[in-house]
Order: structure tokens, then C-alpha cells, then sequence
């Protein structure tokens, strides 16, 4: 379901927590048949306390993600440089081109 | 008895939720509501319980849906007798219908924003002013920065909101945008976007993106039209 093509979505946490995004809070209701409770505790509230919970984990799996990409990045202009000596800066902004 | 309910459509089939599973496991079945049919499946008095399986076992069989035709999907946990589905499409008929009719052929697209370092700037920007300062005006200062730093959040998240919107103009038939200028996501839009033009939506998509590397792009969908189909809520 995650847009691959254009997040390159690898990661199932961000998945599923787009999923409970929209399976929580949106869509048809029949008046007073959603009735799902855990522990005595109603669908809403777990739904909120999820969701509240999602927007810390979408940044902390986003800024990772950036992470590994600048990590990308670094060892593509290391490499550049030790191959092609005194190219380092053209190497490196054509990499962060790519990205 | 009582069945639990994936979604709404008029042109539902069986076959599309072949070798698909619902909550619980259990098979997914069409049930015929006159013009409309609904894709449900037999769950007895049990409750369903709120789980990662069935949370996703929801979204799947309205995926599977979605493959074939646009329906109008349930809110996840929703159980009806089949008696009181009946009833519920009978008295929406006409709602439903014209739901259906604004949804056809078109899917939905979701993108949240945010800000890449916003909050870190303001914070060490209170910090340096409040070490030059007594207690009682750092408090001061501290409720200033809010008051200000709110409306400044406010005007930006409407910006952000009209720069999207501008962004896929032409391509989303109709969004609902919600704005939460306090937190992290500030921004939280989805589109209704014609099937055929799903492509063109992720290339315009991809040129936001790299017109503002400060911002956090998270793309999704196609999903089905969650945030489209509401009637009588």
C-alpha cells in the first residue's frame, strides 16, 4: 500500500502506521455498531494514544532513513575522491544530485 | 449472528477477494444489498480484536477491493447484523449512491509535511536568550516565543497547505487537509486522484520534494477513498 515508487519504503513500521491511520479515523460508520473495546478501553482511545505514539516514530524512521542517506552520500564522495583526486566537490554535488 | 463489515460498492465481485483473508482469518464473502453489495465476513458474536493482523487484514481486503473497483470502505472495527447492514444501505440509499458516484474511478493519495528543523531552532534560540536573563524574565520570554511562535506556526502551516494544494492543482479532484500547526506533522492531506493519473500525481509529487529539501515529504497510496466516503456520520 505505501507509495514504493516515490518513498522507496522499505520500512514496515511506517507502513503500518499509515494504515492505522487511515483505518482508525476514517470511513463509513453505522451508528452504534462500532463496538470494539480492548480491556474495557474504546477503539477511539487506543486509536488516539496510536496515533499520538505514530507521529514520533514517522520522524525518528524518516531522520534514520536521512541518516543513511547522507552515510550513502559521504562514502560516494570519499570514494570519488580517492579515485579521482582533487575531484572531490564535482563527484559529491553530482551525487547529491542523484539522491 | 453478526458479520463484520470491509466495505460498500455497487460494483463489488466475489472473485476479487479470492485467496484473500479477513480479520481474524476468516474468508471474506459479498453479501447482496439490492443495487449495492457489501464485502463481509462471518465473525459470530466474537469482538474483533485490535491487533496489527487485523488492522492490516482491513486495509487488505479493501485493497483487494480497490484492485477492481472503487468502493466505499468501513472504519476498521465495524460489525453489523447482516438485518441492520440491510437497514443501513436501504435509509443511505441515495447517499451512498451519490458517494459511490464521487469516488468512481478515482483512488486516494496521502502526503503529510514536516519540518525538518524547526523546533531544534527555536530552542536554541530561547536557550541563548534566557541565559542572559533572571528567572522571571526568561519566564516572560519563554510565553512571548509561544505566543509568537504559534501564530508564525499557524501562518506557516497555511502556507504549507496552499503551496501543496497549488503543487496538485489540476490532478486532486478534491482533498481534506487538516492542519496541526503545534506538532511535528503539520500538514496531513489527502487527495482524490483519478486512477489514469496516478503517475503524473507521483511525478508532481517528486518535483515538490526536491523543491524544498527543508521539508519532509511522506507519501502514500493509492488507498482506498477513506477520507471520501463518509455518510450520515
Amino acid at each position: 500500500m505505501f507509495d514504493e515508487k516515490l518513498e522507496i519504503d522499505e520500512d514496515e513500521e511506517l507502513s503500518l502506521l499509515e494504515t492505522l491511520d487511515h483505518v482508525i479515523d476514517h470511513g463509513l460508520v453505522i451508528a452504534g455498531e462500532v463496538t470494539i473495546a480492548v480491556a474495557g478501553v474504546d477503539l477511539i482511545f487506543l486509536g488516539l494514544n496510536v496515533l499520538l505514539g505514530s507521529v514520533e516514530t514517522v520522524e525518528r524512521v524518516l531522520g534514520e532513513r536521512e541518516r543513511r542517506v547522507e552515510l550513502l552520500l559521504g562514502q560516494v564522495s570519499r570514494t570519488a575522491f580517492a579515485s579521482v583526486s582533487g575531484a572531490k566537490d564535482t563527484h559529491a554535488a553530482q551525487a547529491g544530485e542523484g539522491e | 449472528m453478526s458479520l463484520y463489515v470491509y466495505c460498500l460498492g455497487d460494483e463489488l465481485s466475489e472473485g476479487a477477494f479470492e485467496g484473500t483473508t479477513g480479520v481474524g482469518g476468516a474468508p471474506v464473502r459479498l453479501l447482496s444489498l439490492g443495487r449495492l453489495s457489501a464485502a463481509v465476513s462471518d465473525t459470530g458474536e466474537e469482538s474483533v480484536a485490535v491487533t496489527e493482523e487485523n488492522l492490516l487484514a482491513h486495509n487488505r481486503v479493501n485493497a483487494a477491493a480497490l484492485a477492481g473497483s472503487t468502493p466505499l470502505p468501513f472504519r476498521f472495527g465495524t460489525r453489523a447484523a447482516p438485518e441492520r447492514l440491510a437497514e443501513y444501505a436501504a435509509s443511505n440509499e441515495a447517499a451512498l449512491a451519490e458517494a459511490l458516484a464521487r469516488v468512481r474511478g478515482r483512488v486516494e493519495m496521502g502526503v503529510k509535511l514536516m519540518s525538518k528543523a524547526e523546533g531544534e531552532g527555536r530552542e536554541a534560540e530561547g536557550k541563548s536568550e534566557d541565559a542572559a536573563v533572571g528567572r522571571g524574565t526568561a519566564f516572560l520570554l519563554k510565553k512571548r516565543r509561544e505566543v509568537l511562535g504559534g501564530e508564525a506556526a499557524k501562518l506557516r502551516a497555511e502556507a504549507l497547505a496552499a503551496w501543496l494544494a497549488e503543487g496538485v492543482a489540476g490532478l486532486a479532484r478534491e482533498s481534506s487537509v487538516r492542519f496541526s500547526p503545534s506538532e511535528a506533522i503539520v500538514v496531513r492531506a489527502a487527495h482524490l486522484v483519478e486512477r489514469e493519473r496516478v503517475e503524473e500525481y507521483r511525478r508532481r509529487l517528486r518535483g515538490l520534494r526536491a523543491a524544498r529539501p527543508d521539508l519532509r515529504l511522506l507519501a502514500s497510496g493509492p488507498w482506498p477513498p477513506y477520507s471520501f466516503g463518509e455518510v450520515g456520520r
